[in-house]
């Protein structure tokens, strides 16, 4: 699995109806380890700037991350 | 190219219009800037429309000739232009090329957007129509939370504040509770704007701009024949657009928008001018992280110093740089098509002495800044008086 560092960070609140089943869910911008940056959602333990990331299973084509 | 002049200046008030449609809306700006002008809508040769999401929030379609014809101008090229919340900034940017290519000598730009028809949710998920939807929207960001990350970056790397970005909103709210024409007339302090309902982290409801209908028209003539109409023309020193990726990730350095430097460079050229000889700015606050950032872009301040800026009072009237004297989008309104346009009648506003409380005694060259999605477009506007 991919892996990088946390470029930023974002808790949202206030969603679109399609997500607002998710609320709170965190969302964030990796830079990939291969330099590359995703926009992706994190899973589990929140995350903030500079902390180190896993990706897990993508879920509808959106990634997903996890703190190392 | 020759000189361009606006010759006339109109907006509807900015809120929520249940009464009105959005054509209703647009014909009444363009109505109040022909009157400015002195003219007739025969007159006008071509017709410029900004608008984001007309077909999404209200269901109509060919919207330019549709609001042209209703103004009575027949037979006259009319089109619309979509750059997210630069949409009617786009559309001035290609009007005053029409006029200073020579092709036209005068035409009007217009800019509306009809967004309290439709529930909040909604109106969220058109709005991030204007971002990424194969990447970043899909995975679950909103406009909110897209400034939410540039706000969070800016922290980390110039030890920007929460309370630096409830200094933006408070200032706002104090401008625009002097503005009649603003959907929130109400001054907010300190403690209220930083413990507001939290949107996307770390931006708040006091951070967002607001969901508003309204409309902005103004009409341009060659400067040579501007006084032949109006006994006070303001000249356009210098315009420009410029773009950038849609999607935030595709940016290298989020806390700043090369769109923004891009135009704003441009402008500054083609006026023969620095960041130091604007007098004053009417700047895209969409979220108060977004006039901190511009305000860096546009050469007022060194990177990384807009927050510190704004909370030493820098901003306010009667600071160095008024910035958005107006109210700005945070407290004045956001009718996203007709954001770009509303900002110059702001800038017009003032430049014609016509402000009211609000007026700047420094005010004979004003700066605009619209700006797209999370950056993708920008336009830079520089006016000045005759």
């Amino acid at each position: 699995m991919r892996t990088g560092t946390v470029y930023t960070d974002t808790v949202v609140h206030i969603a679109p109806e399609r997500f607002a089943a998710d609320v709170p869910y965190q969302v964030v911008i990796v830079k990939l380890d291969d330099g590359s940056r995703v926009t992706g959602r994190v899973e589990g333990e929140r995350v903030a700037i500079d902390d180190r990331v896993e990706e897990t299973e993508p879920r509808d084509g959106v990634p997903y991350f996890k703190k190392l | 190219m020759r000189p361009v002049a606006i010759i006339g200046a109109g907006k509807t008030p900015f809120g929520a219009f249940p009464g009105q449609d959005l054509r209703s809306l647009a014909v009444a700006a363009g109505e109040k800037a022909l009157g400015n002008a002195h003219l007739e809508s025969s007159a006008i040769e071509a017709f410029f429309l900004g608008n984001f999401a007309g077909p999404e929030f209200t269901n109509q379609n060919h919207l330019a000739p549709y609001i042209s014809t209703a103004l009575g101008m027949t037979g006259i090229p009319s089109t619309r232009f979509e750059a997210a919340c630069a949409s009617s900034g786009a559309a001035f940017f290609h009007a005053f090329l029409g006029v200073a290519s020579g092709v036209y000598d005068t035409v009007m730009v217009a800019g509306v957007e009809k967004m309290t028809c439709q529930p909040t949710p909604r109106v969220t998920e058109i709005l991030s129509g204007a971002g990424d939807c194969s990447t970043e929207v899909k995975a679950g960001s909103t406009f909110p939370s897209l400034f939410a990350m540039i706000a969070r970056r800016h922290m980390h790397d110039f030890g920007t504040t929460r309370e630096h970005l409830a200094a933006v909103a408070v200032k706002n709210h104090a401008n625009g509770a002097l503005n009649p024409d603003a959907q929130m007339r109400k001054a907010i302090t300190l403690e209220q704007a930083m413990n507001g309902k939290p949107v996307a982290e770390p931006l708040n409801l006091y951070d967002c701009s607001l969901i508003s209908d309204g409309a902005a028209a103004v009409v341009l003539c060659a400067a040579d024949r501007a006084r032949e109409f109006s006994d006070k023309p303001v000249k356009i020193l210098g315009v420009a657009q410029a773009s950038d990726h849609v999607a935030l990730d595709q940016k290298p350095d989020i806390t700043t928008f090369a769109a923004v430097r891009g135009a704003a460079q441009k402008a500054y050229a083609m006026a023969g001018m620095k960041a130091s000889d604007i007098q004053f700015a009417e700047l895209h606050d969409c979220f108060t992280i977004a006039e901190i950032v511009a305000m860096e872009d546009l050469g007022f301040v060194p990177r990384g110093r807009g927050g510190f800026f704004t909370a030493e009072g820098g901003t306010r009237r009667d600071g160095a740089m008024p910035i958005n004297a107006s109210g700005g989008l945070k407290s004045k309104g956001h009718p996203v098509g007709a954001t770009g346009v509303g900002q110059l009648c702001d800038l017009v506003q003032q430049i014609r002495c016509e402000a009211g409380e609000r007026q700047l005694k420094r005010n004979s060259v004003g700066l605009a800044q619209n700006l797209g999605g999370s950056g993708a477009t920008c336009v830079v506007t520089i006016l000045g008086a005759y």
